[in-house]
């Protein structure tokens, strides 16, 4: 019994590995004509990047994670970039490089603004005990070794930088990037000088009040820019004013979330054996306005230098990595914004520094037309807000910006985007609804720290 | 509770033709494209504004949803009590009780 036992085991386990052998021959059959079928019309790109695996995008796709760009409903138009104009940003002279040490928190530092701004810059961050936490995980990714680097001496091979853009928009994408572009780098945009100590370790409070600001010439230029954006929480502004304890966490957020994925990103390119540089809000080697024109992410605003894109308004916050990684780079765009802003004022209407312009028309400045606020106000309200932490009552109040995604906020970005008439008629809209404006309390969940607010001076 | 909303309009939107209908032939063309016209109408306004206000109240937008609620909704109304006229569901009977009592 026990014999015949072994017996039909052996038998059975003869026929098992026959059925099994059986099933693994038609699955290898079975893969390797679906292999064939996908593989097969991207025979040609594929050779193009043999070894690395990677399946080519159609072309003219904006990645292949978001096949189209979201413009949320805008009517978007592309724009030039040469010598007389920056996407819909005239330039009527010469545009010269601005120094870091010349910006607004950096006057506010050296005391340019008087001494209770220069106080309030001081000690930013730790007045609210959120940002007392973002501030130094941002400063631990802020250091020059960090946001660049030499780049592997092994380049990649890379025969088609249209489908290098599209894998760079994706990784961006993954990242956690609610926006990316590309565009071709402003020489304007780089700083001429940057500013020691840097902008993090005054927000942070890392270095004492006074302390010397020194500068040192930046002299890198490469071709293009990457501009990654992050959204700045929107459930979280409609419950805010704009001006209280959470103000500042808005931006801190992001730019804690974009210089991750800049620092990443130019990680990544190095490692393919070009050049890239990060540049995040904790160590800046450009201003990130006209790049982000450049970069097809937007248009100036009446502010006179946040960038509104078509979907999110400038209800961001964005990082840059300047490259010489072959690429090809996105159009500037048109979506009326300058028209839009031209008529709704609720901006200036709303500033409690009253800093923003009246304005009707763009006006000069250092070569380039645009609205000029008040940079002196913006600042001294900012650093020396003592009943809450900074401001971006602005961004709040925008009718670009502070919107959920429906059907009706898209009609009405569609409307708006459709010169002045319609631009007029979505801010009556805009005003008789209450957006902007209004304090949604449900969503308030952060708390408020009145007596970190206050601070001597 | 989109989809269902989407599927309601649909259904009653349907549901509203088919009662409508054998009502609808009048004497003169105009009237009958009126009525189609302003059911039509009528229907996108109502179920906009329900969109609208179901949207923005589940956001928390208090004005919005209040003035969307006047503004759709009153649209809505008026459309429909003209609507209700054309089709003889109101302001007919009256007459026929004045003939009866007339008879009377």
């Amino acid at each position: 019994m026990i014999g015949s036992g072994k017996q039909n085991s052996k038998l059975e386990k003869k026929i098992q590995v026959t059925r099994r052998g059986f099933l693994k021959t038609g699955a290898a059959a079975a893969a390797m004509g679906v292999l064939g079928a996908i593989q097969a019309p991207s025979k040609v790109a594929e050779a193009a990047v043999s070894n690395y695996g990677y399946i080519p995008g159609e072309k003219g796709l904006w990645s292949k994670l978001r096949p189209e760009p979201n413009y949320g409903g805008a009517s978007v138009s592309y724009a030039e970039h040469n010598d007389q104009w920056l996407g819909t940003s005239q330039i009527v002279g010469t545009v010269k490089q601005t120094s870091e040490k010349n910006m607004g928190f950096a006057q506010a530092a050296q005391g340019n603004f008087g001494p209770k701004s220069q106080a309030g810059l001081f000690t930013l961050g730790p007045r609210y005990p959120i940002n007392a936490g973002i501030g130094p995980a941002m400063a631990q990714i802020a250091g020059e070794a960090i946001v660049d680097g030499t780049p592997s001496p092994q380049k990649l091979p890379i025969p088609d930088p249209e489908q290098m853009s599209m894998h760079i928009k994706d990784l961006a994408y993954y990242l956690r990037a609610d926006e990316v572009g590309i565009g071709k780098m402003p020489e304007f945009s780089y700083y001429s000088n940057k500013m020691n100590p840097p902008l993090i370790a005054i927000v942070a409070g890392a270095v004492p009040k006074g302390v010397p600001i020194t500068e040192t010439p930046f002299n890198e230029r490469m071709p293009y820019v990457i501009m990654v954006a992050v959204e700045q929480h929107l459930e979280t502004y409609l419950a805010s004013t704009g001006y209280d304890g959470i103000a500042n966490t808005q931006s801190f957020r992001c730019y804690h979330a974009t210089a991750n994925i800049s620092v990443i990103i130019a990680g990544y390119i190095r490692a393919l054996g070009y050049h890239a540089r990060a540049h995040h809000f904790a160590n800046y080697g450009a201003v990130m306005g006209p790049a982000l024109i450049s970069a097809g992410m937007g248009e100036l605003t009446r502010t006179g230098d946040c960038v509104a894109h078509p979907r999110i308004g400038f209800r961001n916050k964005v990082a840059a990595i300047t490259t010489d990684l072959p690429l090809v780079p996105d159009k500037p765009i048109d979506f009326g914004m300058l028209d839009f802003c031209r008529v709704c004022k609720k901006c200036a209407d709303n500033c409690p520094a009253q800093a923003i312009s009246f304005d009707k028309d763009p006006v000069e400045y250092n070569g380039y037309m645009r609205w000029n606020s008040d940079f002196k106000k913006c600042t001294q309200f900012r650093t020396g807000n003592d009943e809450g932490n900074c401001c971006g009552r602005c961004i709040k109040i925008c009718p670009w910006n502070s919107k959920e995604s429906s059907w009706f906020h898209e009609a009405g970005i569609w409307i708006g985007s459709k010169g002045e008439a319609s631009a007029s008629l979505l801010k009556k809209i805009d005003d008789m609804f209450g957006y902007g404006t209004e304090t949604v309390e449900k969503y308030k969940w952060w708390l408020e720290w009145p007596e970190l607010y206050k601070f001597d001076y | 509770m989109s989809i269902f909303l989407i599927f309601l309009a649909g259904i009653l939107f349907l549901a509203g033709i088919l009662f409508i209908n054998p009502l609808v032939k009048k004497e003169v063309m105009w009237k009958t494209v009126l009525i189609w016209a302003l059911y039509v109408v009528g229907s996108a306004v109502l179920w906009m504004g329900i969109s609208f206000i179901y949207i923005n109240a589940s956001v928390g937008h208090a004005k919005a949803t209040s003035t969307a609620i006047f503004l759709f909704g009153g649209i809505a109304i008026v459309i429909a009590i003209i609507l209700a006229r054309l089709l003889g569901f109101i302001g007919l009977k009256k007459l026929n009780k004045t003939d009866e009592s007339v008879q009377a």
